[in-house]
């Protein structure tokens, strides 16, 4: 039957190889549509997961309620009525029990590391210019094992900062617009108005404005003295040895109602939303381009079963069973599925490679040009595979079929 | 060892029209059989149903003793593939294979291509196709066709051969061809052969002819093989009616 099949399709070439090039271009389109979003999703992914935290516990916001003071002021018994109910917010953003976390992450055998890091706001001043922002103070060594920070930088180190005296790494995109060099000096000043004098000895750029114009690191103990709180501490940075494990932990961490803990997920998820209609999009796209191939087979195959009717008489005739007819008209479908689908695949795999080479380098980002980040997972070829192989198959069963359904003896006395 | 059929009916069409009126006749092995009769009165409706390819209405037609109309579809198509041969107006050749090839297409479902392979070869030379053995049937006129289509009803060394109108669409020296290579298939192999047609002096060939009328035997003439005829020149031929 496969050689009737084979000799049917080869003896109608500019057809097969029309039908065998839609096929193909559904199964590429689906793999460079994958491998784009799906690289893109990687970087994105690669970006939340290495650039930050796998874990953050910071400090949670205690705010003054009503019933806040209940007990503080009268007896269990008493019930309190405000004339004016207290409101605001407790203290600074600190993590209380800060020991007590540390020693618990220093045990826990998931952790790979953790960084414990400062976050102050403060102005920015050069000469007559200010700026407001952020300072985040880190001890750089163990900074440096929780976030993969060091590539962004574009001139100094992280280490440098935990060396004597008052240096700063600050956002590229803040040093330019404070109009200072390297080695300059910066006076920082915080909220109860204390100034400080910096000198710049490197800058960073992550791509990301919100950050670039307006962080800046310094080390643990420098951002303590800024704040004026010695040993304050706002966040844990914590890396898990299992990435996968970040959710589980930091739910079993929120437990403890003395700090937020979120997991890296739980801080994106807006953006973990976003993938899921990304999603939705590639499926609909996909099936688009191959339900418009798989109309093709159906429709060649039609016109060919119409016009081949005497020939499927003949063989009916000699004994070819109604399942021979199919499998003989299933076959070439399959064969064009098959035959398309790795085409496809081959196809989808070097246009991928050489939109890969395609480098972005944006005015926006003096950092190194970044190639189009593409993925090549072999889940995105086996579905590309698959799907150009089942719709062929769906699209040639039905005339197969019917063609299997036709009787010798009508087509003969020409009734069909 | 015979063909047989019993009271065979076969209706068309609602309210049903009955073209075979309930025919029984008995074909011993390896007679030469003509059908005959006017448009309409049933003898190709008659040889499907001889042939397996269609079911009669009521009735029933047995080949070697088996009740054809009680077999399942599995048996029968073997059997057709075995046993029997068909021979149509149109040749039926595929297009996209060689006269060669087409000939072994039933050797194909029978999976012994390569047992054929010599046998076909020899039909075809019989037939004095051994130089369009490898032409596609475009390349081949009506006659090569219609003698590539004999040579694929004889592939199998059937027991039977059927044949509507096979002369139907050759022109008279080709026909004459074809009716002188089924005397010799007769002779040679043995096989049963049963030949529609309107052509009196090729039914006139046959070893038993049978006429239809209506839907009915009215006449069926036996003969003796030493009475047998060759063809004539076709402007000796007379047509029937019809």
């Amino acid at each position: 039957m496969i050689f009737i099949a084979l000799r049917q399709l080869w003896a109608r070439k500019r057809q097969t190889v029309l039908t065998l090039l839609g096929v193909m271009l559904g199964a590429a389109a689906y793999i460079i549509i994958s491998g784009i979003l799906l690289g893109f999703r990687d970087y994105l992914l690669d970006q939340m997961v290495n650039n930050d935290a796998h874990v953050r516990i910071s400090a949670k916001a205690r705010l003054i309620e009503a019933n806040s003071f209940d007990h503080v002021f009268a007896g269990k018994k008493e019930a309190l009525f405000w004339i004016v109910p207290p409101s605001g917010r407790r203290d600074n953003e600190r993590i209380d029990n800060v020991q007590e976390w540390l020693g618990r992450l220093r045990e826990d055998k998931d952790v790979e590391a953790f960084a414990p890091q400062l976050n102050v706001t403060v102005i920015y001043r050069k000469g007559k210019v200010a700026r407001n922002g952020r300072i985040l103070g880190v001890v750089p060594e163990l900074q440096a094992r929780v976030a993969l920070f060091e590539k962004y930088i574009l001139h100094g180190t992280l280490r440098e900062l935990a060396e004597n005296g008052q240096k700063i790494l600050m956002g590229e995109g803040l040093r330019e617009n404070l109009g200072i060099r390297y080695g300059d000096s910066v006076t920082v000043v915080n909220s109860k108005g204390d100034q400080q004098q910096f000198k710049i000895s490197g800058s960073f750029q992550t791509g990301n404005r919100a950050i670039d114009d307006n962080l800046a690191y310094v080390a643990l103990t420098t951002a303590q003295n800024i704040s004026g709180n010695p040993g304050q501490i706002s966040d844990i940075a914590v890396r898990l040895r299992d990435v996968r494990q970040s959710l589980p932990k930091a739910q079993l961490w929120s437990n403890d109602d003395s700090a937020k803990v979120q997991s890296w997920e739980q801080i994106n998820s807006s953006i973990l939303d976003v993938f899921q209609v990304q999603d939705m999009t590639r499926y609909m796209l996909t099936a688009i381009i191959l339900i418009v191939a798989g109309f093709g087979i159906y429709n060649i195959l039609s016109i060919v079963i119409n016009q081949k009717k005497r020939e499927i008489a003949i063989l009916r005739s000699v004994g070819y069973e109604s399942r021979d007819v199919l499998v003989i008209f299933m076959t070439q479908g399959m064969l064009l599925g098959v035959a398309g689908g790795l085409l496809g695949v081959v196809a989808g795999y070097l246009i991928s490679l050489q939109l890969s080479t395609i480098t972005f380098s944006s005015p926006m980002i003096k950092s190194k040009s970044t190639g189009m980040m593409i993925s090549f997972t072999y889940i995105i070829y086996v579905f590309g595979f698959l799907m150009a192989l089942i719709s062929t198959t769906i699209a040639s069963f039905l005339p197969a079929v019917k063609a299997g359904k036709l009787s010798p003896i009508d087509i003969i006395r020409g009734q069909e | 060892m015979s063909l047989r059929l019993e009271k065979v009916v076969k209706a068309f069409g609602n309210p049903p029209v009955e073209i075979i009126k309930g025919i029984s006749f008995e074909l011993k092995d390896g007679e030469f059989v003509s059908l005959t009769g006017k448009s309409g009165s049933g003898k190709s409706t008659l040889l499907y149903m001889m042939s397996t390819l269609d079911n009669p209405t009521s009735g029933r037609v047995f080949l070697q003793d088996q009740d054809i109309t009680a077999m399942g579809s599995r048996e029968l198509h073997r059997f057709r593939n075995r046993h029997m041969g068909f021979i149509f107006q149109y040749h039926y050749l595929l297009p996209e294979f060689t006269a060669l090839e087409n000939v072994l297409i039933p050797a194909i479902k029978a999976g012994n291509v390569a047992e054929k392979r010599p046998y076909a070869i020899e039909l075809l030379e019989s037939f004095d196709l051994k130089d369009r053995m490898h032409s596609v049937p475009g390349k081949l006129s009506g006659g090569e066709s219609q003698r590539v289509a004999i040579a694929r009803a004889l592939i199998m060394n059937p027991q039977y051969i059927f044949a509507d109108e096979p002369t139907g669409s050759l022109d008279s020296a080709n026909a004459q061809n074809v009716m002188s290579i089924f005397q010799k298939i007769n002779r040679e192999h043995g096989c049963t052969i049963v030949y529609v047609t309107h052509d009196t002096e090729f039914a006139a060939l046959a070893q038993k002819q049978i006429f239809l009328v209506d839907g009915q035997v009215s006449k069926m003439e036996k003969k003796s093989k030493t009475a047998r005829r060759s063809p004539k020149t076709p402007g000796e031929r007379e047509n029937l009616p019809g």
